[in-house]
């Protein structure tokens, strides 16, 4: 091994030799130089680190506020500047290059920076994380613009950058005006006929949430990938695999995280875990600095650009990952500590055209509360029932938020995530469907936080319902094409399920209310809207929607035992009416600001994670 | 096995029972229950007024839904062909259950081809049109996707259980009670899903689990959920049932009390009134634990089926719920049990065997077992039809027997279908006529076209009634003779009022046994 500070630190009895071999391999794979290696696959804390220099005689440069001639950096690849954690800053009187370094002793470095810069070259020692920033804002530029606007120059229609297009506008404008021409023609007949048509879509789309969970239910009787499979895959054929965890503000999370990443079953020179910090976010920043114990994870830093969405975040990540496979996880998460191994077995196991697998997602804090209790009893029903049941229709599968594991070729060649799309998963999980790949559910899960605040679920809600809007609008531009390309069924299939969901949100206050009001006072207005049959479908849909809403809840507890939240799932009328709440919300934001991206707050509950994790594990598993 | 094979055999089953139901109707045999939902099908289609009430969609019912796929075929023709389905749709499940069996299917085969071929009772509910055959049909739904539960505990197996129950109610709403039937095993399905010592007996696992504190409360959870699951859905029935019917009629159980809505009302006979009019006997059965005794006697698969569940609690408190609803139900029934609600025993024998035919004794005695309880079973179905106090059911078993000597003769006209032809040529829109089909819902299903006819769902009804003269010129009387005279306004007595009172000249055009017109002069 060429001179460093590793070996340095090895001469004096700081860091293990065998380590030092380690860290060479991986470095060589990864293309890194071994102190970044070192400082993000878990070998060395940067205290320890970072004391050693300042024993050595290097004191750490505040880079970020040093003097800099940017001529230097422009001839440099942030790649490269990533990889080998350097940064030029200026020209010294001297006729030195002044080079930051994270590694002021690495030899090799100062070699072939000699060479290129055609100077003698001066280090200066630097905090890794500093490097990092400074590199990614001044030559981050082409990259972050990439990330926004490569999937609009690539495949335009598929872009959220437009909301509406002209002719869904004149669609939209069209139909409401002749909705309204309608009403002065015949005001109460036409009033009658929406209500009918409106109680037996809503109807009917509870009718197939029904039928596709009972397809979802079907799955449990066949693992995808059981215990044994996982224990049979060779550990020296596994591929590197990347996670991206984008963050912003989520410095209460950090030590959470590198224990549940140290949780992961998998070799850890395998994995290429990034962490996507905003540019102004240097609370997490700061908390990745000071953590007083090894991370396991690289820090990428965002430059700013508008849409500030997660999705932008992830697609400047891809220009940094090494993996064959790519998985996307919150802060938070607490995924099954084998589901890397399973995705690998699955994705092996699986014809090619799946690119995509969506594992499992639930609650760590199920219990906290009422919200939360409803939350687990949703994403169980979502997560165990719904996505295997769309599965099995071969019909188009939103992805979640978090725990979608990709094969990293397919998902640059489908061009990413839109960061014009605040609900980019679902809509990422269409164009994989209309792109002809296919999106496969692993039976593995990820713990996640519930959101336990009533005011904060509205705020993650409408953005999801908001996302909704926009995936079914980017979609729908052209039903024709898209009918061609996912057939009728995956057309009626993304209809119901995307385009649907939304619509149930939306109506179901107004037929609720029309229905009490006819119930309770009678207005003579509202009875003219029930006649005999309509009121007949209006009383028929209250009670059996509304039981079928419930009773689909009431399944979801027998997969994981959660037995004790059955009696939560009669809530699940009230729970639709925060869900409308949060749809007109999002209705109006798609208006007003459709990529506004409203920030879910994390770290809110008092529930540990690990607890939990490990309880709600165990009744899983022995099923 | 030959490949497709049940496929064929299904066929040949459908065909046959195409066959015999053509025969009978022929030979002028046609049974109420058909008649009530083709007369049914044919208002919903026919007529633009107010017919929620006189359809009996009070209660969604499925034996009237299941025939709306078939009015393509006619109106006659929807609930046979809907009947046929079913019970032709439960011999194809039961042979693909079967298949996935230990037995032969050398064995099996024609076992439940014969059962459903000269078995009286299969062959009745398939070529009558009556409900039986949906009712048998969801009956073994149900307990198939319980036995699966109770093999593989995936959520799956126990959703769908739970929605064939919340279906049966809606084939009959008496079937509610069933659900207070399924109570005692649920406990005991509870207790086997929870971490105890399952070789200790039952009651030291009870003992176990109630006296430590996270068992009970597991225990707990476990049975409230599988409860409320499974009753939800017909909790959802009652709720509509009760909601539907005091919305439109006023009376949260008119569907149970109107002759409009509910062929019983006229079809199905009240204990007290077979006692004073029949001699057949099978009636004096119908009493607590008799009717069980009588049950496990016409239905020897049923016993096989309770002698293979020894020693396992549970499974054997779940077929045993059947005969338990009995005795709920019959604490408030006031008419004579048809063969529908014997028949369903037969499946659910049949669908025990399949899953739990082998787990007691060798492949062999099992197999003994089987075939001679079908065989058996068979038998007691001709036994039944021999004694049934049910004139259409008796009916029908005369009918059966004459069934190869008739068919080269003349064919004969149903008395429905003569009083219809009658009708069908004297009334025009001119010269209209006042029909109530609370009770001659036959006569006007034969008829055809509503076009000249005075029905209830029609909002002049009831002033045409109380004055004829002014809109109709003939009327359609029930005579005393008609077992069905109480149930409609348009009955002879009802006419001597007019006559008495109003004044009313009539004169008789045509009359056959249960049927008069008159010519309103």
């Amino acid at each position: 091994m060429p001179v460093s500070v590793l070996e340095n630190m090895v001469s004096v009895g700081l860091f293990e030799k065998n380590k030092l071999r380690e860290i060479e391999v991986i470095s060589t794979e990864f293309g890194y130089c071994y102190i970044k290696t070192a400082l993000n696959f878990g070998f060395l804390t940067r205290k320890k680190y970072v004391s050693f220099l300042e024993e050595e005689g290097f004191e750490l440069v505040a880079v970020r506020e040093e003097e800099m001639d940017e001529s230097y950096i422009e001839q440099c690849d942030l790649l490269e500047l990533n990889a080998l954690l350097y940064a030029p800053l200026r020209k010294l009187e001297d006729g030195h290059l002044l080079v930051a370094a994270a590694d002021p002793q690495d030899e090799k470095l100062k070699t072939l920076l000699t060479v290129r810069f055609q100077m003698p070259i001066t280090f200066v020692a630097a905090s890794d994380l500093d490097i990092t920033w400074l590199v990614h804002i001044k030559r981050g530029e082409y990259y972050v613009k990439e990330s926004v606007f490569s999937l609009m120059r690539k495949d335009p229609e598929q872009s959220g950058l437009v909301t509406f297009t002209d002719p869904q506008l004149i669609f939209i404008f069209g139909a409401i005006a002749v909705f309204v021409i309608l009403l002065f023609v015949n005001f109460l007949k036409v009033a009658m006929v929406s209500n009918v048509l409106f109680s037996v879509a809503f109807f009917f789309t509870i009718l197939f949430k029904l039928y596709l969970s009972l397809k979802g239910s079907m799955a449990e009787m066949n693992e995808m990938v059981n215990k044994e499979e996982v224990k049979a895959l060779p550990e020296n054929t596994l591929p590197v695999y990347t996670i991206l965890l984008p963050v912003y503000k989520e410095d209460k999370l950090i030590r959470k995280l590198i224990w549940n990443l140290r949780s992961l079953d998998y070799p850890r020179g395998k994995l290429d875990v990034k962490l996507l910090i905003e540019e102004d976010d240097d609370k997490t920043l700061n908390a990745v600095r000071n953590l007083d114990f090894p991370a396991n994870f690289e820090t990428i830093v965002v430059p700013f650009h508008m849409p500030k969405t997660k999705p932008k975040a992830c697609n400047y990540g891809l220009f940094f990952c090494k993996g064959e496979y790519l998985a996307i996880y919150d802060a938070e998460d607490v995924p099954d500590s084998d589901q890397l191994k399973k995705c690998v077995v699955l994705f092996r196991k699986l014809p090619d055209e799946f690119v995509v697998l969506q594992g499992a997602l639930n609650y760590f804090n199920k219990n906290e509360n009422m919200l939360t209790r409803m939350f687990t009893l949703e994403y169980t029903y979502w997560f165990d029932y719904m996505l295997p049941g769309l599965m099995s229709l071969d019909i188009p599968i939103p992805l979640g938020g978090t725990s979608n594991h990709f094969k990293f070729d397919k998902l640059m060649e489908l061009g990413g995530w839109d960061p014009f799309n605040v609900t980019e998963d679902a809509d990422l999980g269409v164009r994989v469907f209309e792109k002809g790949f296919k999106v496969g559910v692993v039976n593995s899960t990820t713990l996640e936080e519930a959101n336990n605040e009533p005011f904060n679920w509205i705020r993650q809600r409408s953005r999801w319902i908001k996302g909704y809007m926009q995936t079914t609008l980017v979609h729908m531009r052209n039903p024709a094409r898209l009918i061609r390309r996912i057939g009728w069924r995956g057309f009626l299939g993304f209809n119901f399920f995307i385009a649907g969901t939304s619509i149930t949100f939306l109506l179901y206050p107004v037929l609720l209310s029309f229905l009490l009001v006819y119930a309770i006072v009678k207005l003579t207005f509202v009875t003219a809207l029930f006649p005999d049959w309509v009121l007949y479908i209006a009383t028929f849909n209250l009670v059996a929607g509304n039981t079928l809403m419930i009773y689909v809840n009431m399944l979801s507890v027998f997969k994981r035992r959660y037995y004790e939240l059955i009696l939560f799932a009669g809530l699940n009328p009230l729970y639709w009416i925060m869900h409308s709440i949060a749809a007109y919300k999002g209705l109006w934001q798609l208006i007003y600001k459709p990529f506004y991206w409203e920030k879910t707050n994390h770290g809110l509950t008092k529930v540990s994670s690990s607890a939990n994790a490990a309880h709600a594990a165990e009744p899983a598993a022995a099923h | 096995m030959p490949k497709n094979l049940n496929k064929i055999l299904t066929i040949f089953l459908i065909f046959f029972y195409v066959i015999v139901s053509w025969l009978l109707r022929r030979n002028g045999f046609e049974h109420s229950s058909g008649l009530f939902y083709s007369e049914k099908l044919m208002l919903l289609f026919n007529t633009n007024e107010n017919t929620i009430l006189t359809l009996g969609f009070t209660f969604p019912s499925l034996v009237f839904l299941s025939g709306l796929a078939f009015v393509p075929l006619g109106y006659l023709y929807a609930p046979v062909a809907a009947s046929i389905v079913m019970i032709c749709g439960l011999f194809y499940q039961l042979l693909e259950e079967f298949k996935k069996s230990e037995f032969s299917w050398k064995l099996y085969t024609p076992l439940i081809l014969l059962l459903f071929t000269l078995h009286p009772m299969f062959v009745f509910a398939a070529v009558t049109g009556r409900r039986n055959a949906i009712v048998a049909l969801v009956a073994y739904l149900i307990f198939r996707s319980l036995f699966r539960y109770y093999k593989q505990p995936v959520t799956y197996h126990l959703s769908l259980a739970s929605i064939f129950i919340a279906c049966f109610i809606f084939t009959n709403y008496e079937f509610i009670w069933l659900v207070l039937a399924f109570f005692p095993f649920i406990f005991l399905i509870s207790l086997d899903g929870i971490k105890i010592n399952k070789d200790d007996s039952p009651l030291f696992q009870y003992f176990e689990a109630l006296n430590n504190r996270s068992q009970r409360r597991k225990l707990a959870n476990r049975t409230a959920s599988i409860y409320l699951v499974l009753f939800l859905l017909p909790l959802m029935a009652v709720v509509l049932f009760r909601g539907l019917n005091a919305q439109y009629a006023g009376s949260p159980t008119y569907f149970l009390d109107s002759q409009y809505a509910n062929w019983r009302i006229t079809g199905n006979r009240t204990v007290s009134n077979v006692i004073t009019s029949v001699t057949r006997n099978n009636f004096i059965y119908q009493s607590q634990i008799v009717i069980q005794g009588f049950i496990l006697f016409l239905t020897p698969i049923f016993v096989a089926a309770l002698i293979l569940f020894r020693g396992k609690l549970y499974e054997l408190f779940t077929i045993l719920a059947m005969l338990f609803y009995y005795s709920l139900m019959l604490l408030d029934y006031k008419y004579t049990l048809t063969l529908g609600y014997y028949l369903l025993f037969i499946p659910v024998g049949l669908v025990t065997i399949c899953y739990y035919g082998t787990s007691k004794y060798s492949l062999r005695t099992s197999s003994w077992i089987f075939a001679v309880s079908t065989l058996l079973t068979i038998g007691m179905g001709f036994y039944f039809f021999i004694h049934t106090d049910n004139d259409e059911e008796y009916q029908f078993e005369l009918e059966m027997k004459g069934i190869y000597d008739n068919w080269k003769g003349p064919r004969v006209l149903s008395e429905s279908e003569q009083v219809a032809n009658y009708i069908a040529s004297i009334v025009s829109d001119k010269s209209k006529m006042l029909v109530d089909d609370a009770s001659a819902y036959g006569v006007v299903v034969h008829i055809g076209n509503l076009n000249g006819l005075i029905l209830p769902h029609q909002k002049s009804f009831v002033t045409i009634v109380e004055n004829p003269t002014v809109a109709v010129k003939y009327m359609l009387i029930a005579k005393r003779e008609n077992l069905t005279h109480n149930q409609t306004v348009l009955n002879a007595y009802n006419l001597q009022q007019m006559i008495v009172q109003k004044n009313l000249k009539t004169l008789l055009m045509f009359q056959t046994k249960n049927w008069a017109i008159y010519q309103i002069e």
